[in-house]
């Protein structure tokens, strides 16, 4: 029974991790930048929920859009000013740019926010719900249903809808969109706006059930970069399943070999990924 | 005798004779971690500026040079520098198994996986007995020969890692000028018209990459013998990979001297900002280090080096000199 | 017969590009590719090149297999290409450009200078040699690219429209190049669109539509077959008055 509880735990949070994650492989996806400084939007977010709550009383039905609206402003903005001149350059400039960003929001929530560990009250979304013997914390049910519900809602307006069919043509084939009318600069503006309100969405509801701190978001890049390769470049339904499975093989080894390994174990899975097959389940290379 | 061989010559000849230039044991101290510094840099430039591949878990062959000197020192009694053999070979090893999955992939695959691999070593460092776990390895606390290099004052270490980085740095020269070097700027040329033209791409880049991890090992050996120290976060922390990286960019990756520039610049300010603001507690060191990698991301990937190369062909024009564009 | 190419499909996805091409290439000729737009030709040439792996068929060079060989192996056999858009290496002189090539056959540094330099030479390059690849023309990088691929010591060179873009002062000044470089013992296939350079360069010209070979034999010959007019109608085929010799 316990062994269920923790597969489930793992699922739910695995949905949070889709949930970033897609918003990841989106901006993959549609430039060939990759974000290092992804895990450090959530790490944003969860900081906005914390004094959203703390400074202004205000609950989650208001800090979880709130985040997603606050980093997608944050994402358009890394675009215009970094991304867009960046991504035409030399692989060094590429990398080192988000690297760079990745590690300025780190530390100076490192001295604006000290590193102390902050967290939310727990009865916030209060109360265990048991379901046949399996007892789980509503704030993680609600994270997790949530998330799952955002990344479908996701995968079915990139492939269900006139905007998203345009999105996906720019990540395509840029000057075919272009040929076509399609307005590239505006596509990946809004790709890179879309992917940081994954982040904001994610962060705002791990933030319901887990500490907060301004370091994770070295653990939590990694943990997206891990899910993307697993799910396949550019894939939302891939990092769907990819996110859940790591979520559970996390939970799984927290549980079996101890916390402080679950990372190793992880990050060893991303290197025998990358040798065994690093396109991934559903993805292209 | 053209400027920059002026500039050269000059600039070698101060940090050759930097400790007798001064006497206080503080400001040698600072010259001897500013040629440490330059040769992690130069080291890695190797993959990253030559290769174009950019490592940013660079630390963990570093780490493998720092702890294997003070393993074999604790374990076995022997000298630290002993360990540098064994240091090398972790790291060679280590290199193979992220380079080659991802080299033939695209560039972002193998900086993702440099992160996964330096912070899985880490965390294995921290819980390993062997390794001393979070507490750390001491080398010797009073030298028993000469061969643990364990000397009171920095001099005899300026000139130790005058000589590795001056070895380190021929070597560059070597390969650049070499049918090595000719592929490896075929590679940042262009991957599809160098694979056209018979170029191992994928070999190439291994060779860039284990020659790096080598040398950035035997830096990670001579900080162990110098500072007689080592633990996760001083051996394996992401503090090191971000200095080499921004002391080679800073300078100007895939130029032969733009790390030891770099780091002239580099660390001596950090010395003094840690003097005046009393040790980086406050992690305001990482954002000014991230704030430089941004700028120079954005606005001058070349580094220094192409600022100077671009005052320097300002001077040589207006003295009549005219260079074939 | 230097390349033998046979029952070669490419298939991406639901889209047969190349739908069961042959080609045979005896020493010594110039073998011109065409077609109108999205005929296949392109992708075929890439198949043969190395950089495709065909869905189906074989590809034998100089007697042996090389349908699953990459780029590399290729050049290393002796099969050099150009790509379409150049893609020369733009902060490297043209000098070392070339060199890059060179090393394939000199492990050494200064026998490939030599070497190149005198592909540098023979190309006409040679008063560029020091200057930097991205201050080029269009013109001169694509000299600089059939240059380079000359360096691998090549038996056989595939130009991918390397005439493409050119005024026709500069087409003629690249005919000459490639007549020079058969004359060198180098064999030569092309994909080219313009009539003038299929009729006054090439020996044997292969029409290709729909991803298959619908003729070939001498240009005149095919280019007067009314099986191929009526696969160009309706797109276009430059004919431009053949110069007077």
């Amino acid at each position: 029974m316990i062994l269920l509880q923790v597969v489930v735990s793992g699922l739910l949070m695995g949905a949070v991790y889709a949930l970033f994650s897609s918003g990841l492989t989106l901006i993959w996806g549609m430039m060939n930048v990759v974000n290092f400084a992804h895990g450090d939007f959530v790490m944003l977010a969860m900081y906005a929920a914390f004094y959203a709550f703390t400074l202004w009383h205000l609950g989650p039905a208001f800090f979880v859009p709130g985040a997603a609206a606050l980093l997608f402003v944050l994402g358009v903005v890394v675009y215009l000013g970094l991304v867009r001149n960046v991504a035409r350059g030399p692989m060094l400039a590429q990398i080192l740019g988000t690297f760079g960003l990745a590690l300025v929001l780190r530390y100076s929530a490192f001295w604006a926010f000290s590193a102390n560990f902050v967290s939310l009250p727990e009865n916030l979304v209060g109360g265990t719900i048991d379901i046949s013997g399996i007892r789980i914390e509503a704030s993680k049910l609600l994270g997790g249903a949530v998330a799952l519900a955002i990344t479908l809602g996701m995968h079915l307006v990139l492939t269900r809808t006139m905007l998203g069919s345009r999105v996906l043509a720019v990540a395509e084939d840029r000057n075919a969109a272009m040929l076509m009318g399609i307005r590239p600069d505006r596509m990946q503006a809004l790709a890179w706006g879309v992917g940081a309100a994954t982040t904001g969405i994610a962060g705002a509801l791990i933030a319901l059930f887990f500490y907060i701190s301004p370091t994770v978001g070295e653990s939590l890049s990694l943990i997206a970069f891990v899910v993307v390769c697993l799910g396949g470049f550019g894939s939302v339904p891939g990092a769907l399943i990819a996110g859940l499975a790591i979520g559970v093989i996390q939970a799984l080894s927290a549980y079996l070999i101890g916390a402080v390994y679950q990372d190793v174990l992880v990050y060893s899975l991303f290197l025998a990924v990358l040798w065994v097959r690093p396109q991934g389940l559903l993805g292209k290379l | 005798m053209n400027i920059n061989r002026i500039a050269t010559i000059l600039g070698l000849l101060v940090i050759a004779l930097w400790p007798l230039l001064v006497h206080d044991v503080f400001y040698q101290r600072v010259g001897a971690l500013v040629l440490l510094a330059a040769i992690s840099a130069s080291a890695w430039n190797l993959i990253g500026g030559y290769g174009g591949q950019v490592s940013v878990g660079h630390v963990v062959y570093f780490g493998a040079g720092a702890y294997a000197s003070l393993i074999v020192f604790t374990r076995w009694g022997w000298p630290p520098l002993a360990g540098a053999p064994i240091g090398v070979a972790v790291s060679l090893a280590l290199a193979a198994l992220v380079g080659t999955p991802t080299f033939r992939l695209r560039g972002h695959y193998f900086s993702m996986a440099t992160i996964a691999a330096a912070e899985l070593v880490r965390i294995l460092a921290s819980n390993w007995e062997v390794t001393g776990a979070a507490v750390g390895l001491m080398g010797p606390p009073v030298p028993r020969d000469i061969w643990d290099f364990s000397f009171t004052s920095p001099v005899p270490y300026h000139y130790l890692f005058l000589a590795v980085l001056l070895a380190l740095l021929w070597l560059t020269w070597l390969m650049q000028r070499s049918r090595m070097g000719f592929y490896l700027a075929a590679i940042r040329g262009g991957d599809r018209a160098a694979r056209s033209l018979g170029v191992p791409v994928l070999r190439y880049k291994l060779y860039a990459l284990l020659l790096s991890a080598g040398f950035t090992s035997l830096a990670g050996t001579l900080y162990a013998v110098m500072v007689g120290f080592v633990d996760p976060e001083s051996g394996l922390g992401i503090l090191l990979s971000v200095k080499m990286v921004i002391i080679a960019a800073l300078g100007g990756a895939g130029t032969l001297f733009g790390p030891l520039v770099g780091a002239v610049i580099l660390v001596p300010l950090e010395e003094a900002t840690n003097a005046i603001f009393g040790g980086g507690g406050t992690g305001i060191t990482f954002i000014v280090y991230g704030a430089i990698i941004l700028f120079v991301a954005r606005f001058q990937p070349g580094g220094m080096a192409v600022i100077w190369r671009s005052l320097t062909a300002r001077t040589q024009a207006s003295r009549g000199k005219n260079r074939a564009a | 017969m230097l390349l033998e190419a046979t029952g070669i499909i490419m298939q991406f996805g639901a889209f047969r590009a190349v739908n069961g091409a042959n080609l045979t290439v005896t020493e010594g000729g110039i073998t011109g590719l065409i077609g109108p737009n999205g005929a296949g030709k392109s992708t075929f040439f890439n198949c043969v090149a190395g950089d495709l792996v065909p869905t189906a068929g074989t590809i034998r060079f100089k007697g042996q297999d090389v349908t699953r060989a990459t780029p590399e192996q290729h050049a290393r056999l002796g099969m050099a290409r150009t790509f379409q858009v150049p893609v020369t290496f733009e902060d490297m002189t043209v000098a070392e450009n070339v060199m890059v090539g060179a090393f394939l056959r000199h492990g050494h540094r200064h026998a490939a200078r030599r070497a190149a330099d005198e592909i540098l030479g023979f190309c006409g390059l040679d008063t560029l040699a020091g200057s930097r690849a991205g201050s080029l023309g269009t013109p001169g990088r694509k000299r600089l690219e059939i240059a380079r691929a000359l360096a691998t010591e090549p038996q056989l060179l595939l130009l991918d429209e390397a005439l493409a873009g050119l005024t026709p002062a500069e087409v003629r000044l690249a005919i000459d190049l490639v007549r020079k470089i058969q004359r060198r013992g180098i064999t030569i296939v092309i994909v080219e669109h313009i009539m003038e350079v299929i009729l006054s360069l090439t020996g044997h010209a292969v029409v290709f539509h729909q991803g298959q070979v619908i003729a070939e034999g001498p240009p005149r010959q095919v280019v007067d077959d009314p099986g191929v007019i009526a696969a160009y109608l309706g797109g276009s085929m430059k004919r431009v008055r053949t110069p007077t010799p």
